[in-house]
């Protein structure tokens, strides 16, 4: 039998010398000067700059960058060895890769595969992993025994929300499967290689960076950030070769244990490479080796249920109902009753059901779900119903988008005739909201109604509610209240950043709004969300006080001092990484650029989202700099200390639409400016900063007649 | 979740600065302590040193020298060393047989309402089923008897060989059979050793060693496996624990009380009575805040074990602790017990008590402990403890700071349990084994192990062969196993905590993160040798190999008494290389040299390596464990 390290020594030989023939053809063909680029990130050849701290800009480099990567080769018989080999193996996997984006952007294109993640990418699982609604990733490497096997094991990941990625054979049997793959669905193609491995490890070590602030070539840090934080494994199939063992060292140094059923020269290590013959049986064996606890909700319902569809779209074609309520009457309630009121786990049901309309019709449906527990409180009742998009969502082959009365909800046909009706939903609503909110939630049931005449009445009774509702969410200001909450949910993922959430201020991912963060504290008490007091300001207009700063300097554990509320220069509020949004100084115009995350084009400051996104994040501070929530825009707030949202000059087109009523309202409030989203400039207009500043003179637009800023 | 951090050991020039200013109190009270008799006593003596100074008849003393090659009666120089050497190893086989046959007279006496009882039934039921005692419907305390009285034949059975043989993986026993190295009766091996080395009986240097291995079965799968058997049956078996150790344990405004020794039965009184509702407010009532109990030495080793009592110190600290001017009492049982305790303890309001026949000593209270009396004389040792806290002189009192803490408490059972959690169960059929481990070892993640074991000694820098050579093993994913005064150099250094897998290579480091272990791990006292013998065994078994196959090393850099060499000469019999720091007092033989090293080695696949350079024992050790791998082509 061959020596476990020997066979790493010698798959890793292989993947320098496939890296360094690549390497010299493309600086045979392109010269030495020659750029190379990653598209869409701001962490270019990660695994380089991460491991070895090296910026990588042209091929020369890039050759150095090999040169030293060998040295890390070593080859004494020692597991730090053979760390550091598998390590230099996952970068010279890297390096072959970024060989093919020399000239090209899109190399992979026309083929299934994905090839190179976006720090946008990378981002936006920040909220999935944080609430462990991905609790862990897995990298499938070659076939499965079978088409159908391949088609399960990718499923049966799915289904327990483990994010996939596909590497060589397997991705054939998937296509060949017909599953919809993509980053939607979370099981994403990543190239037909093994050397495509190193985009997955680009990811991990730029999730390091984002949302760790681990510094570039901070090798422990990287380490122990990967091991701790991120709970990826392997699922090697066999054969496994010596270049697949050499690239899976990688992994297991990162703290990824693999998972084969290969035995040839293969050696079982406890916990870290692991030898399960019955290939059937290879999720649970890793999700216990990687100590991946799923949070279950069983739900009782013909169909499969798990965040993976959360993305899923049923289209027209596929449909066998559009509850629409666009057009006919429908809508989704939470209402608190006594406990005397609610039977636990009714579903009831008044009117026709899927199978008694023609398919592919509209319908008008109504769910009103009634709630009552000794802690259960009306404003709960907001923040437990903005969660039934995500609930439903969860179902294979359901669609849910909107909320309150403005709901749409699309039932496939395959989910149809799996069995799925109306009384589903409530089953989905039952489980979620029971599990999710037992600490508020003793009992709650659910009455859908389907009779069009009655679902009327019910909108109008329920709109009464949500007036009020609004009305009390308007009131909700900074001064209106009497303390405000930290949100340090991120932690697990970035460790010294704190969110201060305030009424006017949601936490920066979007996600959690003041409300949130008080249900969430009612919820549990020493969890993440902490009452933080305002007794003791120091500036209010700044958003200063004594308060936030021991908050932040008790919860980021003494990494942040300061913090102000309202304020983009002085003390900034960190972020993790996750943020919708970013906004950054445009120093020609003395206003500010924001750029949200779907966008991915340029800004007039010169950098893209991800560049912009890269000075901050990790719980850095950087005046000048500022993640925040898309919501956040059309706060009072928003900017106070700097003059408010009159200093916003440039956002994406798209983000202008969404943002557009709140923002106008509240420009004419603060202003007394009509259409104030006009005078925002925008990439459709121009990403030049001289012809951003004479269209802001052209819409007469507010920030010119402000200070300049206080640098 | 924890986060990448700096692990700095403690080093021994910190300790010795503490111990130097310890010193300065001594100098100041006028009482020496060990460096001063150290100084007083160098250059030793030549002829006693190279084990040729022959004094078992009134004919000399003999010495032999190249002029006078031979003693009066005509013995050699290998035969004097040899007698010498076998009186050592018999006289500590001796010592740890009669403290296990104390703990198992604990099991004999013990009763529900006794002062001693059954803490480990499933222990007891375990050795019950292996020396055929019914235990069918039978009361638990009358099956503990029975077991007992075995345990107690054991040491004066008039037939047949050890019991716990039948442990030993099938090769080993084969070897001991071949070999004639089966002990009998204890008392008789010890019994025999004695005999053959009086005036005109055996000369044969040869047979001289083969009954020192033999009287070193008698200790390590006899009398100090009682020793570890029964303690655990009557005390509890150790599992992973936190404590902390050294002389920072020791608090100013606490009564504080020292156990030290080995036969856990006294500790287990004080602690006992320690907790008593009345004591603990009499303690108040005085001015304490409460009552500190600690350990020295390996009764430190054992109530750590199992209660996670804090350890003060190891061999040369007993002078020191007293030193601090803190210590209301100090409670000796036996073994390592410098005469000196009494002296020092003169000097401040410090109260000394022996509690056992074995070890009587000067300038103390005297109270033996049996089974019948013990809580009754640990509850008024630890009230006059109390009594004698505002006695402190204010003027003597200085206690050093340096403590760390330590992950103890892995006995066989505690290390297995940690094994079986990085088992998966949908692979891993079986638990309780050391499969995980082996695999570890077949991988190359760790490269083997070494088992620390013994003393302290001033002829070699204390505790700092014990600690740089751990550190340098660590680093080279070899696991270290330690146990007695070489845990406590470990768990002063910090060794003993999870933390210092900072600083091992990545294969030890990642095992100890999975397994959440130090990466020396603490397994007891030094009777609790026995469980290493059951390590190695249990490794062989699950593994289908012979021990001495196993890349697994025994090491002892700084020991110094009798019952070291009966230890060292039960782990080369057992098939396992020992590498001394210290030489034996045999080098005026070159055949005795030869014959323990590379003679027992022929034998039992186990034999000594000697190296006073810390740095060539430590290769040593790393160039063997691969030399066994090698041969195992892994």
């Amino acid at each position: 039998m061959i020596g476990l390290f020997d066979r790493v020594f010698r798959g890793s030989d292989e993947m320098y010398a496939r890296a360094d023939e690549v390497l010299n053809a493309a600086i045979a063909r392109h010269g030495t000067s020659k750029p190379i680029q990653l598209p869409d990130t701001a962490y270019n050849m990660a695994c380089s700059l991460a491991y070895a701290g090296r910026k990588i800009t042209n091929l020369g480099e890039l050759r150095e960058a090999l040169d030293h990567i060998k040295t890390m080769m070593t080859r004494e018989y020692r597991t730090t060895d053979v760390f550091s080999t598998g390590i230099a193996t996952a970068m010279a996997g890297e390096v072959i890769e970024a060989c093919l984006y020399i000239d090209n952007n899109t190399p992979y294109e026309g083929t299934p595969y994905h090839g190179h993640f976006s720090d946008a990418e990378v981002r936006e699982l920040g909220v999935p992993l944080v609430t462990n609604d991905i609790p862990g990733f897995v990298v499938i490497i070659n076939e499965a025994p079978s088409d159908e096997e391949a088609a399960e094991i990718i499923k049966g990941y799915q289904t327990r929300g483990i994010f996939v990625f596909l590497v060589g054979g397997i991705i054939d049997q998937a296509v060949r499967m017909g599953m919809n793959l993509g980053f939607a669905v979370r099981a994403v193609a990543v190239g037909p290689e093994i050397w495509a491995v190193s985009h997955v490890v680009s990811f991990c070590v730029r999730a390091a960076m984002i949302f760790g602030a681990i510094q570039p070539g901070d090798w422990d840090g990287f380490m122990d950030y990967t091991f701790w934080r991120l709970h990826a494994f392997v699922n090697p199939y066999a054969p496994v070769n010596d270049i697949t063992l050499a690239m899976g060292a990688g992994g297991i140094a990162m703290g990824f244990p693999a998972i084969t059923n290969d035995t040839r020269d293969m050696w079982r290590v406890p916990k870290t490479l692991i030898i399960q013959e019955n290939t059937k049986d290879f999720i649970e064996t890793s999700l216990e080796a990687r100590d991946i606890k799923l949070k279950i909700t069983k739900v009782d319902i013909p169909v499969a249920f798990s965040n993976a569809f959360e993305g899923e779209i049923v289209r027209r074609k596929d449909m066998h109902v559009d509850i629409d309520g666009s057009r006919v009457d429908c809508l989704e309630f939470v209402q608190t009753k006594q406990l005397t009121e609610v039977e636990d786990h009714q579903i009831e049901l008044e009117g026709p059901d899927l199978d008694e309309i023609e398919p592919g019709s509209r319908m008008s449906v109504t769910m009103v779900v009634q709630v009552a527990g000794k802690n259960m409180s009306p404003d709960f009742e907001s923040v437990i119903e903005r969660k039934f998009h995500n609930f439903i969502n969860c179902a294979e082959g359901i669609m849910h988008t909107g909320q309150r009365d403005m709901i749409r909800i699309r039932v496939s046909t395959d989910a149809y005739n799996a069995g799925f009706r109306l009384r589903h939903l409530g089953e989905i609503l039952y489980a979620k909201v029971k599990s999710e909110y037992e600490a508020v939630v003793d009992k709650c049931q659910v009455k859908i109604c389907s009779v069009p005449e009655k679902n009327k009445e019910i909108r109008e009774m329920a709109n009464v509610t949500f007036d009020k509702r609004d009305a009390r969410l308007a009131s909700l200001t900074d001064e209106s209240v009497d303390v405000f909450y930290t949100c340090i949910l991120c932690q697990s993922f970035s460790p010294s950043h704190v969110c201060i959430v305030t009424p006017e201020r949601l936490g920066l991912c979007g996600a959690v709004s003041w409300l949130d963060a008080k249900a969430t504290n009612e919820l549990d008490p020493s969890g993440p969300c902490q009452i933080v007091t305002k007794n003791n300001p120091v500036d209010e207009q700044l958003g200063s006080y004594v308060d936030v700063d021991e908050a932040v300097n008790k919860y980021s554990h003494g990494a942040l001092e300061h913090v102000t509320l309202y304020s983009l220069l002085q003390d900034p509020m960190t972020s993790c990484g996750c943020f919708e949004c970013i906004c950054g100084i445009e120093p020609f115009s003395n206003g500010v650029v924001i750029v949200n995350r779907e966008h991915v084009g340029m800004t007039p400051l010169g950098m893209s989202f991800s560049e912009m996104a890269s000075m901050t994040g990790g719980g850095v501070q950087t005046p000048g700099f500022m993640g925040h929530g898309k919501h956040f825009i059309a706060s009072k707030k928003y900017l106070k200390a700097e003059g408010g949202c009159a200093r916003i000059v440039w956002m994406p087109a798209a983000l202008k639409e969404q943002v557009r009523e709140r923002l106008n309202a509240t420009a004419k409030q603060l202003y007394d400016i009509d259409d104030f989203t006009d005078m925002i400039c925008d990439e459709t207009i121009t990403e030049d900063p001289e012809e951003l500043l004479n269209y802001l003179a052209e819409k007469g637009h507010p920030v010119l007649e402000m200070e300049p800023f206080d640098l | 979740m924890s986060d990448v951090m700096k692990f700095e050991a403690t080093t021994v020039e910190t300790m010795e600065a503490d111990t130097n200013r310890l010193h300065e109190t001594a100098v100041k009270v006028g009482v020496d302590t060990w460096q001063d008799r150290v100084a007083n006593q160098t250059p030793h003596c030549g002829f006693g040193e190279k084990g040729i100074c022959c004094r078992i008849c009134t004919m000399g003393p003999c010495r032999i020298t190249p002029k006078s090659p031979k003693g009066i009666c005509g013995a050699t120089a290998d035969t004097i060393a040899g007698r010498n050497y076998l009186r050592m190893a018999a006289a500590g086989a001796a010592a740890h047989s009669d403290h296990g046959r104390e703990c198992v007279w604990k099991l004999y006496d013990a009763s529900p309402d006794g002062n001693f009882h059954i803490t480990d039934e499933t222990k007891l039921l375990k050795l019950a089923e292996e020396w055929g005692v019914e235990t069918e419907g039978r009361d638990i305390y009358e099956v503990g008897r029975e077991v007992a009285t075995l345990g107690l034949g054991e040491y004066g059975k008039i037939t047949g060989t050890s019991r716990m043989i039948s442990r030993a993986n099938p090769e080993r026993i084969r070897c001991w059979e071949e070999n004639d190295l089966l002990p009998r009766a204890i008392d008789r091996e010890v019994v025999t050793a004695l005999h053959m080395t009086h005036v005109g009986c055996t000369a044969d240097p040869v047979a001289l060693v083969h009954a020192a291995l033999k009287v070193g079965m008698a200790d390590g799968w006899g009398g100090s496996m009682a020793g570890t058997e029964f303690s655990d049956i009557v005390y509890g078996t150790p599992m992973p624990k936190e404590t902390e150790g050294n002389l920072g344990v020791l608090e100013k405004e606490y009564v504080n009380v020292i156990c030290h020794g080995h036969d856990p039965a006294v500790a287990e009184m004080i602690v006992n009575a320690s907790e008593s509702p009345e004591l603990i407010s009499l303690a108040k009532e005085q001015g304490a805040k409460g009552i500190n109990i600690v350990g020295l030495c390996c009764v430190a080793n054992e109530m750590a074990m199992r209660h996670g009592i804090r350890m003060v110190g190891n061999y040369l600290q007993q002078e020191n602790a007293i030193l601090t001017g803190v210590v209301d009492a100090i409670v000796v049982d036996l073994q390592c017990i410098f005469p000196n305790i009494g002296p020092v303890s003169e000097c401040f309001h410090t109260k000394f008590y022996t509690t056992s026949p074995i070890a009587q000593i000067p300038y103390s209270t005297y109270l033996p402990v049996t089974s019948a009396n013990g809580g009754e004389v640990g509850y008024r040792i630890v009230k006059e403890a109390i009594l004698n806290f505002k006695n402190r002189d204010e003027g003597k009192i200085f206690i050093p700071e340096h403590k760390r803490k330590a992950a103890i408490g892995y006995s066989c059972e505690g290390i297995k349990s940690r094994l079986d959690a990085v088992t998966n169960s949908h692979v891993d059929e079986e638990l309780d084994t050391y499969k995980p481990l082996i695999d570890c070892v077949k991988a190359g993640v760790i490269r083997g192990a070494a088992a620390f074991v013994g003393c302290n000694n001033p002829k070699v820098r204390p505790d700092y062969s014990h600690i740089e050579i751990m550190k340098k093993l660590i680093a080279n994913d070899i696991v270290v196993v330690a146990t007695g005064c070489a845990a406590q150099a470990a768990s002063k250094a910090g060794l003993l905590e999870k933390d210092a897998k900072f600083l091992c290579g990545e294969g030890l480091k990642r095992v100890c993160t999975l397994a959440d272990i130090p990466p020396v791990l603490h397994m007891g006292s030094c009777v609790d040798i026995s469980r290493m013998m059951l390590l190695a065994t249990g490794i062989a078994k699950d593994w289908g190999i012979d021990v001495p196959q196993v890349p697994v090393v025994g090491c002892a850099p700084e020991w110094m008494s009798e019952k070291a060499v009966a230890i060292a000469n039960y782990v080369v019999a057992t098939g396992i290389d020992t590498y001394l720091g210290v030489y034996p007092q045999v080098q005026g033989s070159d055949k005795m040299m030869e014959l323990i090293t590379e003679g027992t080695r022929a034998m039992t696949g186990g034999g000594y390596y000697f190296y006073t350079n810390p740095d060539d024992l430590v290769n040593a050790i790393i160039n063997g464990i691969e030399a066994k791998r090698a041969a195992l082509g892994i």
